[in-house]
């Protein structure tokens, strides 16, 4: 039982004894700031206030949107400490001719993160931060009202984040992930590779990750114009221990082209096979599935 | 416009660029397929259109080509997203059905009649370069320097 919810049960025994003068206090109570119940009830003009002061306080994630300079796969330069199953799987594991991503399917977390070619936005309102990405036309909700995670979240491809501030560095857990968001669990030895491939894919292992997975990504400005974005994986079913990423950069643009727009992915006509690894174009009727 | 720069100037900017893609491969745009398409070659293509679908995740432009033989061939050419080609000056209505226009395109390797769009040249003198391949600086930055004319060798 998390805290929020003993609250809760503590408020339910409050409530029976005295009736309805102590339900007011009680409100008022299980309304306290930052606690898991927070956005439950309305604010008062006064709390919106202050929190909207609070918010202009923090660093400027702000103005403007922020596109992907860092390569599309991420680099693990220090090989990760693999499960057993995770060894024997990269054993056997042949790599993708080419990208797995040509259609409409999501592709979740953690790699939507690495998508460039469009912007991402960051806006933020009393106890939320959300992150519209639009290369996916999906939107991150980032809770930072101090809530804990669900005990059972559902699936779901940006799975459940929750976010605080620790100095200038934003902090997001996130888990509760679909099975098949894409992810990549490593890259292959560069010695392994074909010399000259053109792909910024050559060499990426993609698997798929555990049920428990989570992800504690640290999000800041280096400078007004960067952001970084370091990324720590959580997934005992893949790495004996936690495995952090290099950070991931991206640039703010501010002019009116880097505004962010609708994407809506309506003209799902690649298939990438998944027995083959190839990507075939053009085929309306077999484009179904990443 | 940047196109004054001396040649040596140019030959530099062209090397760093070629080494960029050699050693870092930061291509930011991903959706594409990377292994149909032979990127270092470039092929001029020129026909009617016949059909322009502006959508995500990729724009199509069906181009019939009629050959120096009188043969006539359907080409599919895949482009960018729509989000990312109008931050590079395209508009939806900028091309029609039954427009004639010349095409450069990343040819498939395996000689089949698609191609990645790179530039295409517009019957009324515009000229529109895709920014697919291009890097995140490249794609905040707005459109690069397009070609006058087309630069592939000319399909026959």
């Amino acid at each position: 039982m998390n805290p929020g919810q003993a609250t809760a049960g503590r408020n339910v025994g409050v409530l029976r004894l005295c009736g309805g003068v102590c339900a007011l206090v009680t409100l008022v109570l299980a309304a306290h700031p930052g606690g898991a119940r927070a956005a439950a009830v309305p604010q008062s003009k006064d709390e919106q206030a202050k929190a909207w002061r609070d918010i202009a306080a923090l660093p400027d994630f702000w103005q403007g949107t922020w596109q992907s300079v860092s390569p599309i796969a991420d680099d693990f330069p220090t090989p990760p400490d693999y499960t057993p199953s995770a060894l024997a799987y990269i054993k056997t594991y042949k790599p993708v001719e080419d990208s797995p991503f040509a259609n409409c399917k999501p592709l979740g977390l953690p790699f939507v993160m690495n998508i460039g070619g469009m912007p991402m936005k960051f806006f933020q309102s009393p106890g939320m931060i959300a992150l519209y990405i639009e290369s996916s036309g999906m939107t991150r909700f980032i809770h930072t009202d101090g809530r804990e995670h669900s005990e059972r979240p559902n699936p779901t491809y940006l799975g459940e984040s929750i976010g605080h501030w620790e100095g200038d560095t934003l902090v997001v857990d996130t888990t509760g992930f679909a099975p098949d968001t894409l992810f990549q669990m490593g890259k292959l030895s560069q010695k392994t590779l074909a010399q000259g491939d053109p792909s910024p894919l050559s060499g990426v292992i993609f698997g798929q990750h555990g049920p428990d997975l989570r992800l504690v990504e640290r999000m800041r400005l280096t400078d007004f114009n960067t952001l970084e974005v370091q990324t720590t994986i959580y997934d005992d079913t893949m790495f004996k221990r936690p495995y952090s990423l290099p950070a991931r950069r991206y640039i703010r643009g501010i002019e009116r082209r880097n505004e962010p727009q609708e994407w809506a992915c309506t003209d799902n006509r690649d298939y990438f096979d998944p027995t083959t690894g190839k990507l075939e174009i053009d085929v309306k009727d077999k484009a179904q599935s990443r | 416009m940047k196109r004054a720069n001396s040649n040596r100037k140019l030959k530099l900017g062209g090397l760093v660029v070629l080494m960029a893609v050699i050693c870092c491969s930061t291509v930011a745009d991903a959706h594409h397929s990377f292994a149909l398409f032979d990127r270092s070659k470039l092929t001029a293509l020129s026909g009617t259109v016949r059909e322009w679908k502006w959508a995500n995740p990729h724009s199509w432009l069906m181009l019939a080509v009629r050959k120096a033989n009188g043969v006539e061939e359907e080409w599919a050419l895949v482009g960018s997203s729509p989000n990312m080609m109008v931050r590079w000056g395209w508009n939806a209505a900028d091309i029609k059905a039954g427009d004639k226009v010349t095409v450069d395109i990343h040819p498939a390797r395996d000689g089949r009649p698609i191609g990645e769009i790179h530039t295409v040249f517009l019957p009324g003198g515009k000229i529109l370069g895709d920014p697919g391949g291009q890097t995140g600086e490249a794609l905040a930055g707005g459109p690069s320097n397009l070609p006058a004319k087309p630069q592939g060798e000319p399909y026959k």
